[in-house]
């Protein structure tokens, strides 16, 4: 399984984004990390370029939603239906709802959400949602 | 005229500089109080030297700050850059200085040194009569020096790899080396016409599990890249790692291998002195807590027998600390200071042994690289992944090195990538580690990082 991953937008985060690299990879996915500062544009680039099965956007600074309002249209522009689309970490600035956060986010266009959820919890989730649709 | 003279023209020529005097500054560091030069003061004190940490947008914040520091009898005073100003922005900084200046908010978190400019703060240095250390991250320096010695602040923080891998994601590293270089010479040009001007490197890097040779080995090459432009007194520094043993450990190797690689290098003239930074990772959020962890790096500072330490305050978890809070954590340090006396040397040979190894290993590899000189060896290596930090944001940064800690705190090499050490450093690092085997890997680092929490 192919995972592209990265921290969207202006956000230089490194070590979470090196944490989810490094648990990836001990749960035996072949991973692409493309760093800090990466925008929208550039992740769907590589799900093309790589062929991934999973895109792992990740964000700590709280700025995601304005980075990843147009999924959707960008996503229209190839067949990405069999991509699943991930993103975690902590989603909004200031204190957040997970309940009005996580629909917000799907109808962007991502199949799981996780707003400041343990690294491991949402793999986990990652992992039986890939199970599932086998 | 001479290449650098072009290039120093070119560089204060841009337009947020009034007019640069080059004779005028010469004339003023010719003349310039010694009290204003560490170099004099690290030759003269007997006494570990005290710095904090600090900057504001705006004149009267950072002179109000220094006021403080004064009162508590501080030894070196900082000068923190704000972001703008580290990546040349100076019309954004410009912005946010008259904002800051008009309001009562602070609009950036350092001090924009180009927009001041050197008339207007040297007022301030020579008013204070005490070094200023240039504290930034910027990986194009020239200005932001040039605008430094000018004001009378004669210690210089920062290098082309310590200011750049652990802060830049794609900055071009063979310009941070190029860009470098000038700052170097123009140190060392300035340091003939009065006493020298120090240079500082910058050992915390990216703060987070950081092993001590990867540390050690860009402490002694970016002092070899600064010696060998002419800078005649510079330091070494590392933060504490969360292990005193490999404090003292990394102190007693650093200080032996950067006298032994100065002196290789045909360096001997120049003096080398050891900075130690209190813990750089994540602060506990009872500030009580961080007084007694700031406590204990200062007892550390004192055992491993630093020159200069850099202080914390209990506000760290919290954001940018009071004048009061900052100037508080300088006199607790210097009480702490001064009742530690007869401390005992303490050594630990089997890892004085391994870390000696593992650094000359990695710089052998260095110096065998084909290239012509010494920069372009250092480029090579880091791009072959023989020089690697953990928790880089740089696209060029190997990332193949993960480190843990062992059971006494100790920070080990766990995965090597393609770092140059023998099997029998690596042995060792490995014999140290000891997984739970009912945990992940990663649950075990982020514990590591978060030790002082």
């Amino acid at each position: 399984m192919k995972v592209v991953t990265g921290v969207v937008g202006n956000d230089v985060h490194v070590v979470a984004n090196r944490l989810i690299e490094i648990s990836l990879k001990e749960r035996g996915f072949e991973v692409f990390n493309l760093g800090v500062n990466t925008y929208l544009e550039e992740f769907i680039d590589a799900v093309v370029e790589t062929r991934a099965d999973v895109l792992l956007i990740s964000s700590l600074n709280g700025e995601a939603e304005g980075w990843c309002r147009d999924l959707q249209s960008l996503k229209s522009n190839y067949d990405l239906k069999d991509v699943i689309f991930m993103i975690g970490g902590n989603l909004g600035v200031g204190e957040m709802n997970p309940a009005e956060i996580v629909p917000k986010f799907k109808d962007y266009g991502f199949d799981l959400v996780f707003h400041q959820v343990d690294l491991n919890e949402g793999l986990d989730v990652l992992e039986e949602y890939l199970g599932a649709r086998r | 005229m001479n290449l650098l003279a072009i290039e120093r023209d070119a560089i204060v020529g841009n337009e947020f500089i009034e007019n640069f005097d080059f004779a005028e500054v010469e004339e003023f560091i010719k003349n310039a109080s010694a009290n204003l030069f560490i170099s004099h003061k690290f030759k003269n004190s007997n006494e570990i030297l005290v710095q904090p940490r600090g900057g504001f947008p705006t004149y009267d914040k950072v002179f109000e700050l220094y006021e403080e520091f004064e009162k508590v009898k501080v030894d070196v005073l900082p000068l923190t850059i704000d972001s703008n100003t580290r990546l040349n922005d100076y019309e954004s900084a410009r912005k946010m200085l008259k904002l800051s200046e008009e309001s009562e908010m602070d609009m950036l978190n350092g001090y924009p040194l180009i927009n001041h400019g050197y008339r207007t703060t040297r007022r301030m240095i020579t008013h204070f009569d005490t070094p200023v250390s240039l504290r930034h991250g910027t990986p194009d320096a020239r200005l932001l020096v040039e605008v430094a010695l000018a004001s009378g602040i004669f210690e210089i923080e920062g290098g082309p790899i310590s200011y750049l891998l652990p802060y830049s994601k794609n900055f071009p590293l063979d310009k941070a080396f190029l860009y470098w270089k000038y700052v170097e010479k123009v140190c060392a040009k300035y340091s003939k016409l009065n006493l020298p001007i120090n240079r500082e490197s910058f050992g915390p890097l990216s703060a987070t599990l950081q092993p001590p040779a990867i540390v050690l080995v860009i402490q002694i090459l970016e002092m070899l890249l600064s010696l060998e432009e002419g800078v005649k007194s510079f330091s070494v520094s590392f933060s504490q790692t969360g292990s005193m043993n490999q404090d003292i450990v990394s102190s007693n190797v650093i200080k032996k291998l950067s006298r032994f690689y100065a002196d290789k290098f045909g360096h001997d003239d120049a003096t080398i002195n050891l900075v130690y930074h209190q813990w750089m990772g994540a602060f506990p959020r009872d500030k009580n807590f961080s007084e007694s962890l700031i406590n204990t790096s200062t007892v550390i500072a004192s055992i491993v027998g630093a020159d200069k330490i850099i202080t914390k305050t209990r506000d760290e978890a919290f954001g940018i600390p009071t004048k009061e809070a900052n100037a508080l954590t300088v006199a607790n340090t210097k009480y702490t200071l001064k009742i530690l006396k007869g401390i005992p040397k303490i050594s630990d040979e089997e890892e004085e042994e391994n870390l000696t190894n593992e650094v000359n290993e990695i710089l052998e590899a260095v110096f065998n690289d084909k290239a012509d000189t010494l920069w372009r060896k250092i480029f090579n290596s880091i791009k072959k992944g023989y020089i690697d930090i953990p928790f880089s944001p740089h696209i060029i940064n190997n990332n193949e090195v993960i480190t843990i800690r062992d059971k006494n705190f100790n920070i080990r090499i766990l995965e090597k990538g393609k770092l140059p050490i023998s099997k029998k450093s690596f042995d060792y690092e490995k014999s140290k580690i000891k997984l739970d085997k009912d945990r992940t890997v990663v649950d075990q680092i982020i514990d590591g990082i978060g030790i002082m929490l």
